[in-house]
């Protein structure tokens, strides 16, 4: 069951990732970023990992996806670059792509990746959030200025001073 | 004089309907009932008193009324009863069928209008039924430069995701779908693929009402999602959980709103825009924008969209039971079941009629709990769908850049307050471990 999954997401991810770079169309491509966005979500479920799938699902597919098809539908339908497309560099890059993941394969395999046993319990949420709180706090006092900060400017950033004040009928 | 088919001929129509029926006996005797039989051979049978569940079985167990309540309970417990009756689709589709004709008969009294009087004579009654049959018989029409693929996936994606959301609900202690770890960030999950169905079906229209209703809606959805999320995380502060049924189970001595009040106000504010409901209803302003991004739907695919729309309506007047209103928590209001009546079966003079199999169905399905729950949390539910409703009928639109403003600026500001009162509740030993609770 688990091995079908696994290959059925695999197939999804590398499919839609293979459609969303060949595809003519921006919003089909786009569509398909989603698939692949939503296939390494299933992944994370597929490894025990619901609260990083869950997270892969919300912010990937559900904002940045949006963002990517947002800009996609405001850009006007010709072309703004020129194509260019030739056999050769497509073929030298699909060949490139390979010596990289046949490489990296290679790398992974060696690392002793087959020696993990995989039947352990899957880690609690609330461990890791523990862990956070004890051990990785400077980090995480860190992230939570630099998010604090980010919301604060885009905060300021939408508080525009309205130039048609005197306009409004209040 | 008219008539509508001025060529009908009782015979005819008799040997039309003979002639079906045979066709019908005899296609499924030669094709139905085999693939029945070889489906019947893969499914897994429940074991019921001690003995395999064969079709054979099954056909004496429907000649003896007293043997067939093992099955009922047996099927409750399946998870396609609970996927498609109960706490999933039917029943959600069920509220949010009254969901419609309450809305349009409460706003006609509170407009001094009669709404729907006709169909059905008794006050309108089978309005909706009409407009189903009106819905389903339509054409349904396709703007000739359409994507095509897109446009048709739509309206079935949207309903898709309200249905996702409402599986996630728990509407009794245990009777609840998709019981996720993470229910909570299941929900945030969900909610962010409204958005992309909504743009997704306004682009593929090719038609300017719907593109600027749908980049309307896109907006709207996405900002408001953000003081949506932040006025939830007080509620998991305190409970310290994601499960939405350990969230509700938490509430049984006291609802949430009474400690978080300014985040169930946040929550509400957001809700409404996420609803694309009046006050916040610009994505379907139908005296701007004609329809909005619903303009070129037509026929049921119109039809799945409003579907898709009550029953998230549901949803998140569910989810605000189920995280500030305490859920299926409440007084319990529904009487037990006389149980000598089927432990010992029923007097009447000098025959005792004893039910099989109605003890273990009381007992370990329907149960006092689980009956009480549901009314418990059916109340409130309806409660607050009648507070979502009822802003239609009395404020107007707010215009794009103010609700932006306040979205953006406001909301999220009290929802960050709605935090601090939380961690300062916990903080202070009033709620959380060592607290009330």
């Amino acid at each position: 069951m688990a091995d079908a999954a696994f290959l059925a997401l695999t197939v999804i991810t590398i499919g839609s990732a293979i459609a969303a770079l060949e595809m003519r169309s921006l919003i089909y491509g786009s569509i398909a970023l989603m698939g692949t966005l939503g296939g390494i979500a299933g992944f994370f479920f597929l490894l025990d990992a619901p609260f990083v799938a869950l997270f892969q699902l919300a912010v990937y597919v559900g904002s940045i996806a949006v963002l990517i098809l947002f800009t996609v539908m405001l850009v006007k339908r010709e072309l703004i670059f020129k194509k260019i497309e030739d056999r050769k560099r497509k073929f030298a890059g699909i060949g490139l792509m390979l010596i990289i993941m046949v490489s990296l394969g290679a790398v992974f395999l060696d690392s002793g990746i087959k020696t993990i046993t995989t039947d352990e319990p899957p880690v609690d949420f609330r461990d890791i959030g523990a862990d956070f709180v004890i051990y990785y706090w400077p980090a995480l006092i860190l992230m939570g200025l630099i998010l604090a900060g980010s919301v604060t400017g885009a905060l300021i950033l939408a508080r525009r001073e309205d130039v048609e004040n005197d306009q409004r009928v209040s | 004089m008219s008539v509508i088919a001025p060529n009908f001929k009782l015979s005819g129509f008799i040997k039309s309907i003979i002639d079906d029926a045979v066709w019908f006996l005899l296609i499924f005797s030669l094709i139905g009932f085999p693939v029945v039989m070889m489906v019947l051979f893969v499914i897994p049978m429940p074991v019921i008193d001690g003995e395999l569940l064969t079709p054979f079985l099954a056909f004496t167990y429907l000649a003896d009324p007293t043997r067939t309540l093992p099955i009922v309970q047996a099927f409750m417990t399946t998870d396609m009863f609970k996927i498609m009756a109960f706490p999933g689709f039917g029943f959600a589709a069920l509220l949010a069928a009254g969901t419609i004709f309450v809305e349009r008969k409460m706003l006609a009294k509170l407009q001094l209008r009669v709404g729907p009087f006709y169909c059905g004579k008794v006050e309108g009654i089978l309005q909706l039924a009409g407009d189903g049959l009106k819905l389903i018989s339509k054409e349904i029409i396709i703007p000739a430069k359409a994507d095509k693929p897109i446009f048709w996936a739509a309206p079935v994606l949207f309903v898709a995701s309200a249905a996702a959301f409402v599986a996630l609900i728990p509407v009794a202690p245990g009777w609840v779908v998709a019981d996720v770890d993470m229910g909570l960030l299941a929900v945030f999950a969900v909610i962010g693929f409204f958005p992309i169905v909504t743009i997704l079906s306004a682009w593929s229209a090719n038609s300017k009402f719907p593109f600027i209703g749908g980049i309307r809606a896109l907006f709207q959805m996405v900002s408001f999602e953000i003081p949506l999320i932040l006025s939830l995380l007080g509620v998991v502060m305190v409970t310290g959980t994601l499960n939405l049924s350990e969230i509700a189970a938490s509430q049984s001595s006291f609802p949430w709103i009474v400690f978080l009040p300014v985040g169930a106000i946040v929550f509400f504010i957001t809700m409404l825009a996420e609803l694309e409901r009046i006050p916040f209803d610009l994505p379907e302003a139908e005296s701007e924008i004609v329809a909005g991004w619903l303009t070129e739907l037509s026929g049921m695919m119109y039809g799945l969209v409003q579907l898709g729309t009550y029953l998230k309506l549901y949803a998140f007047a569910a989810l605000f039971v189920v995280l500030f209103l305490g859920g299926w928590n409440g007084p319990m209001i529904v009487p037990p079941f006389p149980m000598e009546l089927a432990t010992e079966g029923i007097e009447l003079g000098p025959v005792t009629a004893k039910i099989g199999g109605l003890e273990p169905l009381l007992t370990e399905v329907i149960t006092q709990e689980m009956l009480n729950g549901t009314l418990m949390f059916v109340l409130k539910t309806v409660g607050v769908i009648f507070f979502i409703l009822l802003p239609r009928g009395v404020f107007p639109r707010i215009r794009v850049d103010m609700l932006l403003n306040l979205g953006w600026t406001k909301l999220i500001g009290l929802a960050f307050v709605n935090i601090f009162i939380a961690l300062a509740l916990v903080y202070a030993g009033v709620l959380g471990p060592g607290g009330l609770q």
